[in-house]
Formats: structure tokens, sequence, C-alpha cells
């Protein structure tokens, strides 16, 4: 117990106070660290790059939260539909995707997407399609979309299982009430299916939203923030910013910094939400 | 419609009055699962297409069929020699037992603590290590790292080890609290007018009875540190001493062409996971779920 107290507090809780504390700094990783006030969150409004990388991570995070929470629900109310055999194949493998790491899912579709030699393209030229061909991830308007659909893949099977489950805890005999009143399979799912889900439905809205704004790992593999900050978010930018390999340049971990404070409270806003979903559907 | 799924044999009657509906029933369902089905190949041609691109020839993977005419596992020998794949395999090994193991140590405690003992301040603590779950890795990764700098702890194993112990440990904690509190309090009163100690009471009676728990918590745990690469990739900078993930994410420069050996490593990396997750597949759902849903 007391352990786990004192690890926290070294840390989760330290670092999150010497981020923000770090982020009223110019600190480069070295010698003194000189306060200069509100400076990194003035650069970060007037910066281009902050402020497209802003926009790509609040689309990333609707973006994905739309499509990570109807396209599961949608296949989970099939899936509870067809024969049970079925049902438990077709669960096993949707799922699959969810336990393979982020980078080698990120390295894997990387190769589909290969401009000259990928998958995509060769299929999409095999059936006649190939002036759809593409540099998927160098061209700014299909990277994000691209990459989107990598996200969706990996948690499809992980939120059909979260709703598969809340689905069998909605009451059967509002079904059968349903049936007997004549009410349709599309009726049903819109008056009985969806308002059964809403606890179910707001906690897989908050964790899409949540993992939206702290994407990492697959954008930094698949892109690394290009072409040309085309897919940069907050995560890889700060990264980028405070790690990034550009030769010989000092670290800019107060300005880094200043982007962790504003991923922090993105998230604070994401949790508010959530309990506050919560509460309303409870009530 | 096919309104016999839910309740067919509750509903006779009424299926019955609309005949002409019932007998479109399997007809309907054929359609969903002919579109199921359709989606799960559609989700798992990427991992086929892995498996498959790993067995080619290299000059083959251009212009062969989809399914090569030869196997070879060449690639996978190539992949293991040059890329020292067992040297990072043992390190990823490593690194994922001692996490799963400090994780639960400390969640098991911690749980227990929350769920049946009393102490001052017990409600502001939980609520403060709940409120860390919600903490992005991007926004810790600077402060952490400076942090082990200082300790002395940058560029080892171990310093590693200790982010992912205290980074996993209130989540597990969490979820072992809610195993415990649903063991009655009579247990542990039982044992206490009996003379046991609170740890006896612990290890011998408590322990015991929540296997089913710490199997989720092992399973999560070593999912999440196994596929980890943020931390991994700042933390240590020697490349010996790197897990799997980020030696991954190096190869893709490294062998931007050697498709076959490329997937290859790919393919091993995800088989230790595959087959736990075949081999205990009831609580690796029950494992991501809960984490996901309480995360």
């Amino acid at each position: 117990m007391l352990p786990t107290v004192v690890f926290f507090t070294l840390f989760v809780g330290g670092p999150i106070l010497f981020a923000i504390g770090l982020s009223f700094t110019n600190w480069g990783g070295f010698g003194a660290a000189t306060f200069t006030g509100s400076t990194n969150y003035t650069r970060m409004f007037n910066d281009p790059v902050a402020q497209r990388a802003f926009v790509v991570t609040i689309l990333f995070a609707l973006a994905t939260t739309v499509l990570q929470t109807v396209i599961p629900l949608v296949v989970a109310v099939l899936i509870n539909f067809i024969w049970k055999g079925l049902s438990v194949v077709v669960r096993t493998i949707l799922f699959i995707p969810a336990i393979v790491s982020f980078v080698v899912s990120g390295v894997l579709w990387k190769l589909i997407y290969d401009p000259n030699i990928g998958t995509l393209n060769q299929m999409l030229k095999a059936i006649g399609l190939g002036n759809l061909a593409q540099p998927w991830l160098s061209n700014p308007a299909t990277v994000l979309p691209s990459i989107l659909v990598v996200s969706l893949w990996g948690a499809l099977g992980l939120n059909m299982l979260i709703f598969f489950a809340g689905i069998q805890g909605v009451d059967p005999t509002l079904y059968e009430a349903a049936q007997v009143d004549g009410a349709n399979r599309v009726q049903q799912f819109f008056y009985i299916t969806i308002p059964g889900l809403r606890v179910i439905t707001a906690i897989v809205v908050a964790l899409n939203l949540m993992n939206g704004f702290k994407v990492f790992d697959i954008i930094y593999v698949m892109t690394g923030g290009g072409p040309s900050h085309a897919s940069d978010v907050f995560g890889t930018y700060l990264y980028t910013l405070a790690f990034g390999s550009t030769s010989g340049s000092i670290p800019q971990l107060g300005y880094a910094s200043a982007f962790s404070v504003v991923v922090m409270v993105l998230c604070g806003i994401a949790v508010i939400f959530q309990i506050g979903l919560a509460r309303r559907a409870n009530r | 419609m096919t309104t016999t799924s839910v309740a067919p044999q509750v509903t006779p009657p009424v299926a019955r009055a609309r005949g002409r509906r019932t007998h479109r029933a399997p007809l309907g369902k054929s359609f969903v699962a002919f579109i199921l089905i359709a989606i799960s190949a559609l989700t798992i041609f990427p991992l086929v297409w892995l498996i498959l691109t790993s067995l080619r020839e290299q000059n083959t993977i251009f212009n062969g069929p989809f399914i090569p005419k030869q196997i070879t596992f060449k690639a996978y020998s190539n992949a293991w020699t040059s890329t020292d794949f067992g040297l990072h395999f043992g390190n990823s090994a490593r690194i994922t037992v001692a996490t799963v193991l400090g994780v639960l140590v400390f969640s098991t405690l911690a749980g227990y603590a929350f769920a049946k003992l009393r102490f001052p301040f017990k409600n502001v603590i939980y609520v403060v290590l709940l409120a860390t779950l919600m903490m992005p890795a991007t926004a810790l990764i600077i402060p952490l790292y400076l942090e082990l700098k200082k300790l002395g702890l940058l560029n080892s194993q171990a310093g590693l080890i200790l982010l992912y112990v205290s980074g996993s440990a209130p989540f597990a904690m969490f979820l072992m609290r809610a195993f415990f509190e649903t063991l009655p309090d009579e247990l542990v009163q039982a044992a206490r007018i009996d003379g046991a100690g609170e740890f006896a009471i612990f290890w011998r009676v408590i322990l015991p009875l929540a296997r089913p728990g710490i199997a989720v918590v092992v399973i999560f745990q070593f999912l999440s540190t196994w596929n980890e690469f943020l931390y991994a990739n700042t933390i240590l900078q020697n490349t010996g001493s790197l897990p799997l993930q980020p030696i991954l994410f190096s190869l893709m420069g490294q062998y931007q062409t050697d498709w076959p050996m490329l997937t290859a490593g790919l393919t091993m990396s995800i088989v230790p996971v595959i087959l736990v997750y075949v081999w205990m597949q009831r609580q690796f759902v029950a494992g991501l779920t809960l984490g996901a849903v309480k995360n």
C-alpha cells in the first residue's frame, strides 16, 4: 500500500508537476533553467506547426471516436444476431488485431500502403482501379484517412466486444414486448438497444476520445508526422521537439513540456466528459 | 424481418401470425452472416499477407501470386541472425516478466489494503491514484526521462521496469481491489479471530481466492508491456539492451526492401502474444475489455 503511494508520487504525481513547471522555462536539458513565464504558450499559439498539430489532434480524436464507436456498435449488434458458432469465430478473428502492437501494425500497414509495390495499390491496379492508386502515406490528403483505417482495424474488435457484452445485459423481455407491439429490427435497435447501452456507449466514447488525444505510436511509426507535418499530432510533435533527431539541435524540453500540459488538459476534459455522460445515463 | 432470433421459443404465436416475416428470417440471417464473414476476412487479411510475405523468396514478393508457389523459411533464419533477434527477444521477455511480477506485488497488496483495511486518507489516496490512469505517456515522458537521468537509471532496463511498474500498478490495483471486494469480510474476520496476522491473512486466505483476478492482471500486463514502444524507445539507447518493439521499428529503416525478412521479424514478435491469446482466450478478453472500460 504505502510503497504504491510512494512510487506513484515519484513517477506520476511528481512528473506531472515537473512538466507543468518545465513548460514555463526554456530549459534545454542541462545547465540552469530560466523562468520565461508564458513564453512557451505564446510561442505555441503562433507556431504554425503547433496550430496544425492541434487541429489534426482534435480531428483525429473526433474521427476515431465516431468511427470506432458507431462501427463496433453496429458490428456487435449484427454478431448478436447470427448463429452462435459463427459468432464465436467472428469475435475471435475481429479481436486479433487488438493484441498486435502498434509498431507491428504500423510497419505492416506501411508495407501495404507502399506507393510502388504495396499490396493496396497492386490490388487496385488488378481490379482496374489503377487510377486510384497513390502514395497513401506521403499524400497530405490521404495520410490521415489511411491512418484512421489502421486505427479502426486495431480498435474494432475490442470496442465490439465491450458493446457485445453490454448487449447481453439488455433485458430480453424488452425485445419480446417490442415484437408483440410490432416493432421491427431497426426500431428495436434505436428504441431498445441504443438506450440500453447508454452507459457502455459513454465509456467507449470517452475511451476513444482519450486514446485519440494521446495518439502517438501509430502515427510515429507510420509517418513520423509527415509528410511535412500533415499527420503531426501533439504527441508526435512534442516528441520530436524533445527527443527529435535533428542533429546537434538543443532539445526544446521547455517548449515540448507546454504540449504535454495541453495533452493532459485534453485528457482531463475527456474524463470530465465521461463522468458527465455516465451521470446523465444513470439518471 | 427476423423476429425469431431473440427468443424463438417464447413467441411462436407472434411468429406464426407473421408467417411472411419468419419466412425471410434465415435469409436475413445469412445476409448478416455474409457481411460479418466479409468483415472478418478483411480484418485478418493483413495478417495472412504478413505471414505469406515472410515465406516468400525475396525475388517473388513484388510479382508473384498471392499465395507463394514455393515457401521458404530462409527469411526467418536471416531475421534471427542479422538482427540479433534472440537477444532482443530475451530482453523483451525479461523486462515483461519483471514488470508483471512487480505490478502483481504492488497491486495485490494495495488492492487488498483498499478493499479490506482501514487507514487514514484512504479515499483521498485512492482517488488520486485513479486520476493517474488518464495520464497519457506522451505527457509524462519528458519529466520521467529527466528524473531517470537524475537517478542514474537512464539507459538501464531497471529504470524502464521501474517506469512500467509505477505506471501500471494503479490500474492493476484498481482491478484487484474490485476482485477482493467480492470476497466476504467474514473471511478476514474469522482468520483474525483465529489469531492470524494481517500478512498471513492476505497470503494464505485472500490471495488463493483471487486467482481469477490475478490471471486477468497478468495477461493485461504481459500484453501491454510486451507491446510498449514509447518508453522503451526513449529510455534505452544502448542497442544491446533494447526490447523487441524499438528493434522492429528500426528494422523498417534498415531493411526497407527486404520484405520477407521484415515480415519474418514482425511475425516472430507476435508469436508469443498469439500463443498466449489462443491458450487463455477467456482471461485475455476479460482483461482487455476490463482494462479498456476501467481506463
